[in-house]
């Protein structure tokens, strides 16, 4: 698999939002700057991606960060959900060239301890069932829920049901992923790591 | 933390609550679905198919002009309906397989060969027409197919199947039925009454009370997150397909009866599937035929992917029953007449399995067995809209939309409790009645509801000036026990015991989130358990690929829970034979001599003992391999019963109805993966309440076109909209086998939307027997706004 930028077993997730910008944009011709999981990455226009091709497609296609899926393509089922400075967003929705100096997360950049990651996989206490099945909208649960918890680090269960409503899980596993995401939020309280 | 189940059997790993063994890879974004490899970044002379789609509800292809198509630059290839290589294809039919491998000359309805590779005529909105083109992108694909110029022939269309059966409709089928729309019986009936026994008359002459129910299921859509497709590529003369259907096996039987090639040149591969729910029972779709064409003609991989507007693709099929049930004072139930009028839509495909076969072969003995007097018959008529066939089951969710609210008002008529005429008169046909594991469901159904506080239809107190609460339940028999399964044929699992102690586990079927991966490591763990192994040591192989040598077993049905782990305990026999052999020649010893727990080898009656592992390890560091190949058992052992109770609250001003909480039980025999399973359970009500509630494919009457195939009208529960889900799992029943287990991964959505319009009814006092409820349904039933049909009278 070609992953542009791998995961790190065990390390720190890169702290989004306070790292270095990319310059302001100077000309349409000066290639499209963004930090991925990281590292900043240069994209030329016409070249690499065009002005028509969503944050999605570049993540996907062309940098093979394959996490994100793409379910819907028009923003009503979260599946592609990635963080943007910190911030949730739909990556269907967002152009590639509007991510030009910023900072995204997708989940090839969490490390494998990251808490939620573990709490979606580990869930399974009895009258709940697992927080996933097919596995197909889960990653994209697990990037609203980064950056729902980044926001509110100790949420009540009607909290993250409202703050994870935009996600569709057609499996149903809504009950136990709303289990999940509190378990997760007690694990980073305990770990100390309420940063993203 | 809420109560677990309590298994019959303790068992070391199977019946334990503990992760998903895939859910790391899951969770993490690392699983690979057929979009993850389908790149041009893996493959990078990727070409893109896209197929024209039909703008007419019916029409037929006067002239083509693809020469423009053909010119355009990035274009590889363009092919149609009149090129010899598909023109020579077989008449082909949606749904060959009903659960096991079947050839072009065993499918299951041989008499609907109904569908053609690309075709000059086109049966409804988005139906494939006759060009598929290979392009570079995927834009480039569709600007190629905007620059196809047909002549279209509009023909007229009709959408209801009611209107459809009228003589003077357009005649969706003629090589099929050139009279009408009405389907053939199907090859398992003479006639449309398919299943006659006692006399019903005389049944209902005999009976005090007779009600009549009628109901009207609509055509729900499985829209699964991932959507359907294949990559398709040729090496010399081997075609190799990645796809998102699943059944390899089934698929490389298709590919090569179609297009005349010989099985081992074709290899499937299954990776992990974004949700089926019985959408791959439609799964000899053209397309896998016509792509492959394109990788061959353009020598390039060819990907071909639904949209996901193309991929509301099938549904559950439009069923309309009228019931009609006797019984005697004393409760008895002496009659029942079931008819239906099936929707096929478009194509037949498994549509007969939902009308007749499946309910004959399973709902009829399963539940009804004991009705002395049963009477049985369909009608069935193609439609110019989405086809029909597998969901979540077959055919049971529709039946059990008449049945449970039929079994409902017979007993208000008769002014017994429902639980009770219940238990009194239903069971299957290898029991008696009352039927135990029918008794304990409904018993713990009304436990946890609380079904002793129910009211008087619509006597309930009112919450918040306006809404009313009520109570209902519905319940059907479950299916897929073992002997159901036994036309699988040999069942095929392999195990490679590492030198040191880990396991390979072979036990392929293609993962589609049921967890019956799962449920074979900790069998296969179980079973392992003498080499002082856990779940932890054996890696299952994820990716089903027809060219590992082992047949997989198609991803239809719950029985994928159990089918492959009652091979388990014949692998561990062999394992542990092979074992000891290895250990006797270390030890000096004869076989009888030694034996094996908890990983340690010993000598009988002596202190003389070494690991399993090295024993393994000071042998010749070849893994050993054991290989099951067995058919099932084929004992009879009828099978157990699921029910849902719910409450719901209906708003008597607005109309809305919500669920409030739905206890939904399930006897299993035994059950594999509790975790998996009270998953399946809760999850299902987010499907079922949906298709109850809120789910509905609208058609726009004048043109036939569907309006709202996307994730934001086609209206899918979210977090905020579920119910709070108790799930109940029983062992009562017993199967055969090892595990005597029945699956339950269908049955989760059966009985729900019953159980919703009894509740309704308990809330408020009227009927509503046509789902989606919708506000202005309820509001209609109550008399606070006038129904459709004055409606339209008026005008």
């Amino acid at each position: 698999m070609n992953r542009a930028i791998g995961r790190s077993a065990g390390g720190a997730a890169p702290a989004l939002g306070t790292a270095e910008r990319g310059e302001v944009r100077r000309s349409p011709s000066d290639p499209i700057r963004v930090r991925i999981n990281g590292a900043w990455q240069q994209f030329e226009l016409g070249r690499d991606i065009e002005t028509s091709h969503t944050l999605a497609y570049l993540l996907r296609e062309r940098l093979g960060l394959t996490g994100l899926k793409v379910a819907c393509d028009e923003g009503a089922c979260g599946a592609c959900t990635v963080l943007m400075d910190g911030e949730a967003i739909l990556s269907c929705m967002t152009l590639a060239v509007e991510a030009d100096g910023h900072e995204v997360l997708t989940i090839e950049g969490l490390p494998e301890d990251d808490p939620v990651i573990e709490a979606f996989a580990e869930q399974c206490e009895p009258g709940y069932g697992t927080a996933l099945q097919c596995g197909f909208c889960t990653p994209g649960f697990v990037m609203a829920a980064k950056g729902f918890l980044h926001e509110n680090p100790h949420p009540t269960l009607d909290e993250v049901k409202e703050a994870l409503s935009g996600n569709l899980c057609r499996c149903g596993c809504y009950a136990a992923i709303a289990q999940a995401v509190l378990r997760a939020a007690d694990k980073m309280a305990s770990q100390g790591r309420q940063e993203v | 933390m809420k109560e677990g189940f309590k298994p019959r059997v303790l068992r070391k790993f199977v019946g334990t609550y503990r992760p998903k063994i895939d859910g790391w890879e899951k969770a993490s974004g690392e699983a690979e679905y057929l979009d993850d490899i389908a790149l041009k970044v893996r493959f990078p002379g990727m070409l893109y198919a896209k197929v024209l789609r039909s703008p007419y509800a019916h029409a037929r292809i006067k002239s083509l002009d693809v020469s423009r198509a053909e010119q355009l630059p990035g274009v590889h290839a363009v092919l149609t309906y009149q090129d010899p290589e598909v023109a020579s294809l077989k008449p082909t039919q949606g749904g060959w397989t009903p659960f096991f491998t079947t050839s072009y000359d065993r499918m299951t309805w041989p008499t609907y060969k109904d569908r053609r590779v690309l075709s000059d005529r086109v049966r409804w909105v988005g139906d494939e027409a006759g060009v598929v083109v290979a392009a570079e992108s995927e834009g480039i694909a569709q600007e190629a197919l905007r620059l196809v110029e047909v002549e279209w022939e509009v023909l007229p269309f009709v959408l209801d199947p009611v209107e459809a059966m009228n003589p003077g409709a357009p005649v969706i089928h003629p090589e099929i039925n050139p009279n009408g729309n009405v389907l053939p019986p199907s090859p398992f009936a003479d006639s449309e009454v398919f299943l006659e026994s006692g006399d019903v008359d005389k049944g209902f002459a005999e009976a005090d009370v007779i009600v009549e129910m009628e109901s009207d299921y609509h055509h729900a859509d499985h829209a699964c997150l991932g959507t359907r497709g294949c990559l398709m590529y040729w090496e010399g003369d081997k075609l190799t397909c990645y796809t998102s259907y699943y059944q390899a096996d089934q698929t490389r039987m298709h590919i090569t009866q179609m297009l005349d090639l010989p099985l081992h040149k074709v290899r499937v591969i299954n990776p992990y599937i974004g949700g089926s729910f019985g959408r791959g029972n439609t799964g000899e779709q053209p397309f896998f035929i016509f792509t492959a064409i394109l990788a061959k003609r353009t020598r390039r991989p060819v990907l071909f992917k639904h949209t996901r507007r193309e991929d509301f693709h099938d549904s559950r099929n439009k069923i309309i029953y009228h019931c009609r049930m006797g019984a005697k004072k004393d409760g008895t139930i002496t009659a029942a007449h079931f008819k239906s009028i099936g929707d096929a839509g478009a194509y037949s495909d498994h549509t007969m399995a939902a009308t007749d076969y499946c309910v004959r072969g399973d709902f009829a003995p399963g539940t009804l067995a004991h009705i002395p007097n049963l009477k049985m018959e369909t009608y069935v008529a193609y439609t110019n809209k989405i086809p029909g066939g597998c969901k979540r089951g077959i055919g049971n969710n529709q039946i059990n939309l008449v049945f449970g609210p039929a079994v409902d008002l017979l007993s208000e008529e008769l002014g017994m409790n429902p639980v009770e005429l219940a238990i009194k008169n239903f069971g299957h046909e290898w029991g008696p009645v009352p039927d135990e594991s029918l008794e304990a469901v409904l018993r713990a159904g009304a436990r946890r509801i609380g079904w002793e506080k129910r009211h008087k239809p619509g006597a309930g107190p009112t919450y918040d000036g306006s809404k009313k609460r009520g109570l209902g339940f519905s319940f059907h028999n479950s299916w897929h026990a073992l002997w159901q399964e036994v036309p699988r044929g040999h069942i095929q699992v392999s195990v490679r015991v590492n030198p040191d102690c880990t396991v390979i586990l072979d036990a392929p079927t293609a993962e589609t989130g049921t967890g019956s991966n799962t449920c074979n490591v900790l069998s296969c763990a179980d079973a392992l358990t003498f080499l002082g192994i856990g779940p932890e040591e054996i890696q299952w192989i994820s990716h089903t690929d027809t060219e590992r040598g082992l047949k997989d077993q198609v991803q239809t049905d719950s029985a994928i829970a159990f089918v492959q782990s009652e091979m388990m305990p014949k692998v561990g026999k062999m394992v542990k034979e092979k074992v000891l052999e290895l250990a006797a020649a270390q030890f000096e010893r004869a076989v009888e001599d030694l034996d094996i727990i908890d990983g340690q080898v010993f000598v009988k009656d002596t202190e003389e003992e070494k690991s399993v592992r090295d024993v393994l390890w000071q042998a010749d560091l070849v893994p050993i391999l054991a290989t099951v190949s067995e058919p099932l058992p084929e004992e009879v052992t009828g099978t157990p019963f699921t029910a849902t109770f719910v409450e719901v609250e209906v708003d008597t001003e607005t109309g809305q109805v919500e669920v409030l909480r739905a206890v939904v039980i399930h006897d299993c025999g035994t059950v594999m993966y509790p975790a998996g399973a009270e998953g399946q359970q809760v999850g299902g009500q987010a499907m079922a309440v949906g298709e109850t509630l809120t789910e509905e494919i609208v058609y726009d009457p004048a043109t036939g076109v569907p309006l709202n195939f996307n994730f934001i009208d086609y209206k899918l529960m979210t977090m905020l909209d579920c119910p709070e889900v108790e799930p109940v799992l029983l062992e009562v029943w017993k199967g055969t086998g090892e595990y005597a287990a029945c699956g339950l991964g269908e049955s989760v959505t059966t009985c729900t939307p019953a159980a919703v319009l009894n509740a309704i009814y308990n809330a408020v006092g009227v009927r509503i027997g046509t789902i989606p409820v919708k506000p202005e349904m309820v509001l209609a039933a109550l008399g606070k706004i006038p129904n459709r049909a004055s409606q339209e009278e008026r005008r």
